[in-house]
């Protein structure tokens, strides 16, 4: 189990930014793989069956307990786009990658994930980190392929933003 | 969209999340595991769930269950055969008699309405299903704006 926690629970705080609610998930995950430790013992895709099952259980779990308030919420207060949070501090952007020290800039990352919108930080987590296809995180998420890939790409964009990104065409554009 | 930006946007957030490591699990989390999964073998066999039994007490359950539902069956059966409901059944069709009442006036009923309809003429007729038809109409449309406002942000906010 020690082996494989920190991912389960990287997966679970990842999709879900919320300790409390990673841990009972990790926690669950686990109480699964004890339920079929005689087919997992061994195996050597434990790590996936983990990670899937830690996917599924955050999945169900942001379905089934936020989509209530985040109906009422969202009325109420409008798209959640990113746009309308303040944007955190970075250092200049000309020399923002050479003075982080790489541990800050792990830090950096994850404070803007998690303040990206469950509707662009859920499919951004599930492409880039799990390794799902459009068409897989359209199924899982009960959404369009549409939708999928404006959500990622807004993320991305806002991501970019946050974490002031320069890519090389727009550095051969300017 | 450029689709070499999108592509370079897609490497470099890829690179920076590939990039991340793992978070550190809580300590406690491997004793709260521990508690857990000793709580859940803790509880009875029969107040699990049935595909957690032994394959022994899947399989007596199976026979059991079966026994019981041949026997409730047979049981059935055999009560159909005696006096009391056979005059029970008896009076419940006396009963159901009363429904072919109820079915010759609807006949009439329709019947009438369909005499009524032929001495109105043809115009009358297509305006009333004109009326009908926008009113149907209108209330698809309100409808649908009205899910629209409802449910619009929930489509887009998933979670």
């Amino acid at each position: 189990m020690r082996n494989y926690q920190n991912m389960v629970f990287s997966t679970a705080m990842r999709l879900l930014t919320n300790q409390s609610e990673a841990e009972d998930v990790t926690q669950e995950v686990f109480l699964r793989a004890y339920e079929r430790f005689g087919e997992l013992q061994g195996s050597p895709t434990v790590g996936g069956w983990l990670k899937t099952v830690a996917t599924n259980l955050c999945l169900n779990h942001l379905s089934r307990y936020r989509s209530r308030w985040t109906f009422f919420s969202e009325i109420f207060t409008g798209d959640s786009d990113a746009g309308g949070e303040p944007e955190m501090e970075f250092a200049d952007e000309s020399n923002a990658g050479e003075e982080l020290e790489a541990r800050d800039r792990h830090e950096l990352v994850e404070q803007a994930m998690q303040k990206l919108p469950t509707a662009q930080r859920v499919p951004l987590v599930l492409y880039h980190l799990e390794g799902l296809r459009y068409e897989k995180i359209a199924e899982k998420l009960g959404v369009s392929l549409g939708k999928v890939k404006t959500d990622i790409s807004r993320g991305r964009e806002a991501l970019r933003k946050k974490l002031r990104l320069t890519l090389e065409l727009e550095n051969s554009l300017t | 969209m450029n689709p070499d930006y999108d592509k370079q946007l897609e490497a470099a957030i890829s690179r920076e999340l590939k990039a991340l490591p793992e978070l550190a699990a809580p300590g406690a989390l491997a004793n709260r595991v521990m508690a857990a999964i000793g709580q859940r073998a803790r509880v009875p066999w029969y107040r699990r769930s049935w595909q957690t039994w032994p394959v022994a007490l899947q399989a007596a359950s199976l026979v059991v269950l079966l026994a019981l539902f041949g026997g409730l069956c047979l049981g059935g059966w055999q009560l159909s055969q005696t006096e009391t409901v056979s005059f029970a059944l008896r009076r419940v069709g006396e009963w159901s008699s009363g429904l072919s009442t109820i079915g010759n006036t609807l006949n009439v009923l329709v019947s009438a309405a369909v005499l009524v309809v032929k001495k109105l003429g043809t115009g009358v007729i297509v305006t009333c299903l004109i009326i009908v038809g926008l009113g149907y109409a209108m209330c698809v449309g309100l409808g649908t704006v009205y899910f629209r406002l409802a449910f619009a942000k929930r489509e887009e906010s998933y979670l």
